[in-house]
């Protein structure tokens, strides 16, 4: 293989795109961890389970373009709240054994629901960013990354504004840091638990929309929630910003494994590259890069 | 504890730790194995063919259970130490042609091995941290099965094994494996009790309880969190040894995140902490699934208007997923518990249990 400047750069741009995606996923994870130390293996499979709605709403014929957005938003957000109320809200104050455990269940659940619901087979994902690639220079862009990347730079930004700076954001900060103190300062951490579910699955349905475009929608997409797990623990498990750099390192790290280390050792370097990652993490910094340090006391 | 029978004490040390107390509980144990044994007797093929994969599942699930039930390590890739038993077992056997009794005891290291190099995190990180690295186990495992040369372990096509032999007797029928896989399950069950009741398997509890406080009570943590996943992963390995007997075939799709999730679902099912509960939990999920299977096809003639065969067996994802989330929220000491309450209102009936 002969060696460009412009593949070099072509890669480090696709890297970012395809990060900043990553991103989107990890934080649904972020958010809804910082509520209640609550990870949610589930996440995957409720990018699915979204993923699925969203391709019942535009089917349809009787459903116009907005109002599909917008029921597909208000679906995201009972979702979120049915999850939280009648799953994690009775494992209030248990071990974090069962919580994990729980969203295991979940995870299974929400298969099998899925596929009792919609069955087997594939289906074609509705196409809402258009197909044809965006070119710019001498760079080419799958649309629907070029797009989905920039909207989830808006989408990152505005998270990190409202959670840093609006009142109802600050609750969930807030709720974040303590619960007991939360509570004692008059904000309901149940209903904070509930907001965060759902902008959770509002973020898990932008994925879904994003990484299906015009693709075909199986049951197998789920392994989306696996690949942002490594950005999560890279990022540390309560940055939002974090999510930001740590996608990005992890899209670029992947996209450069592809193209340049993956013709050396057939094709394995570019899947174990952010597993890899995680583990060197893990073992050298637990909290990742931006995460809180967590000091035990017995 | 369970509540003794009225009259039973203990003089010495040695009688306190003994398996059984009287000679009922010795009568029942011994009519038990009888009981084991005489299956192929008493029962067709079809039900000795799903023994024979509850068994294999059991010794699996009894390793996860010490290694998360007992030491506090959550492991959400026995899947995947299970396959790397299976793997060094057929490698060996398909290319050394070394004998059953040598290579699924080289499986159980192999799986250990793998235990040991993901668990080796659990020093620095635990709870779902921890569970992160054992999911990466899962997700690394099948690239390095795929992309090794393709003679070790045979790359994408998998690796096909010959039947089990010791002596004139050739293990290639569900009757005659049955035999193979239950003494094995029988004894590293047997083995299981041991070590959890000895100084390895207190020193884990104390880890689980609280790592913080048993390090200062002079337990190695260490040495110990390490321990608990070599001998968890060692037990995946053997169960993945007899897999690959039986299936008489090994491919890296065999062992997924999905059967590492059924297996945790097992032990919460069964009862955490518990060898007992490991146990029934498995034979309680497995019995749902052989269900479902034999059920499907003659729901689906009866009432084909709700659905085909998928429909069917996408109902066991709903079935274990809404165990595993009843179980954690109303009974998270699982069916051991339900059978122990059961036990002492036997025991001191007529009296209200306690």
């Amino acid at each position: 293989m002969e060696f460009y400047l412009i593949d070099l750069v072509q890669y480090l741009v696709d890297g970012i795109l395809t990060g900043l995606l990553y991103a989107v996923v990890a934080l649904a994870f972020i958010v809804v961890y910082r509520s209640g130390k609550i990870l949610n293996l589930a996440q995957g499979e409720v990018v699915i389970f979204m993923a699925y709605i969203i391709w019942t709403l535009f089917n349809s014929a009787l459903i116009p373009f907005w109002l599909a957005i917008v029921l597909t938003l208000i679906a995201a957000a009972l979702l979120g709240l049915g999850i939280e109320r009648f799953i994690f809200r009775p494992l209030i104050g248990q071990p974090s054994w069962a919580i994990i455990i729980i969203s295991v269940g979940l995870m299974m659940l929400i298969q099998g629901v899925t596929q009792v619901i919609w069955g087997g087979g594939e289906r074609p994902f509705p196409t809402i960013f258009p197909e044809s690639p965006v070119i710019i220079g001498e760079l080419v862009f799958t649309s629907s990354i070029f797009w989905g990347g920039i909207i989830s730079l808006f989408i990152l930004v505005g998270l990190t504004f409202l959670f840093g700076k609006t009142r109802w954001g600050l609750k969930l900060t807030a709720v974040a840091e303590d619960h007991k103190v939360a509570q004692s300062m008059g904000i309901s951490v149940s209903r904070s638990m509930g907001n965060a579910w759902m902008i959770g699955c509002v973020l898990a349905s932008f994925a879904a929309v994003v990484f299906l475009n015009g693709q075909a929608l199986t049951f197998d997409a789920a392994t989306i929630g696996l690949h942002a797990l490594p950005v999560v623990l890279l990022a540390g498990l309560e940055s939002i910003s974090g999510a930001f750099i740590a996608g990005i390192i992890v899209g670029v790290g992947e996209s450069y494994a592809a193209a340049y280390l993956d013709p050396l050792t057939d094709g394995a370097m570019s899947q174990a590259f952010p597993y890899l990652l995680m583990l060197l993490v893990l073992i050298i910094r637990p909290q990742g890069i931006f995460g809180w340090k967590i000091i035990e006391r017995v | 504890m369970a509540l003794l029978p009225c009259g039973v004490f203990f003089t010495s040390y040695q009688t306190d730790m003994a398996y059984t107390h009287t000679w009922r509980q010795r009568a029942c144990l011994a009519a038990f194995l009888v009981f084991l044994f005489a299956l192929p007797v008493i029962f067709g093929v079809r039900i000795i063919a799903m023994v024979n994969m509850a068994a294999i599942v059991s010794i699996a699930v009894v390793g996860l259970q010490i290694t998360t039930g007992y030491a506090g390590q959550i492991n959400l890739g026995q899947s995947a130490f299970m396959g790397m038993g299976a793997f060094v077992c057929a490698s060996l056997a398909v290319n050394f042609n070394l004998p059953f009794w040598i290579t699924i005891p080289a499986g159980g290291l192999g799986g250990a091995v793998l235990g040991i190099v993901f668990g080796i995190p659990a020093l620095r990180i635990k709870g779902f941290y921890l569970a992160m690295t054992t999911i990466a186990a899962q997700i690394i495992f099948p690239l390095i099965i795929m992309h090794m040369p393709e003679v070790v372990f045979g790359g994408a096509v998998g690796l096909s094994l010959d039947p089990a032999k010791l002596g004139n007797i050739t293990f290639d029928t569900d009757i005659s494996l049955f035999y193979l896989i239950i003494s094995v399950a029988v004894i590293m069950i047997f083995l299981a009790f041991n070590i959890v009741r000895g100084r390895i398997g207190r020193a884990m509890i104390a880890v689980r309880d609280n790592d913080i406080a048993a390090e200062i009570m002079g337990v190695n943590i260490f040495s110990y969190k390490t321990l608990a996943f070599a001998i968890g992963a060692m037990y995946a390995g053997i169960a993945g040894g007899l897999w690959a007997y039986y299936i008489r075939f090994v491919g890296a799709d065999q062992f997924t995140l999905y059967f590492s999730v059924w297996y945790v679902g097992m032990i919460i099912v069964g009862g955490m902490g518990s060898i007992l509960g490991a146990i029934l939990g498995t034979i309680f999920i497995r019995g749902l699934v052989e269900i479902l299977t034999v059920m499907a096809p003659i729901m689906v003639e009866n009432f084909p208007s709700i659905g085909g065969p998928g429909l069917w067996f996408a109902g066991t994802n709903i079935i274990l997923g809404g165990a595993i989330i009843l179980f954690v929220i109303f009974e998270p000491r699982g069916l051991n518990h339900r059978w122990r309450i059961a036990r002492t209102q036997f025991r001191i009936w007529p009296y209200p249990h306690l």
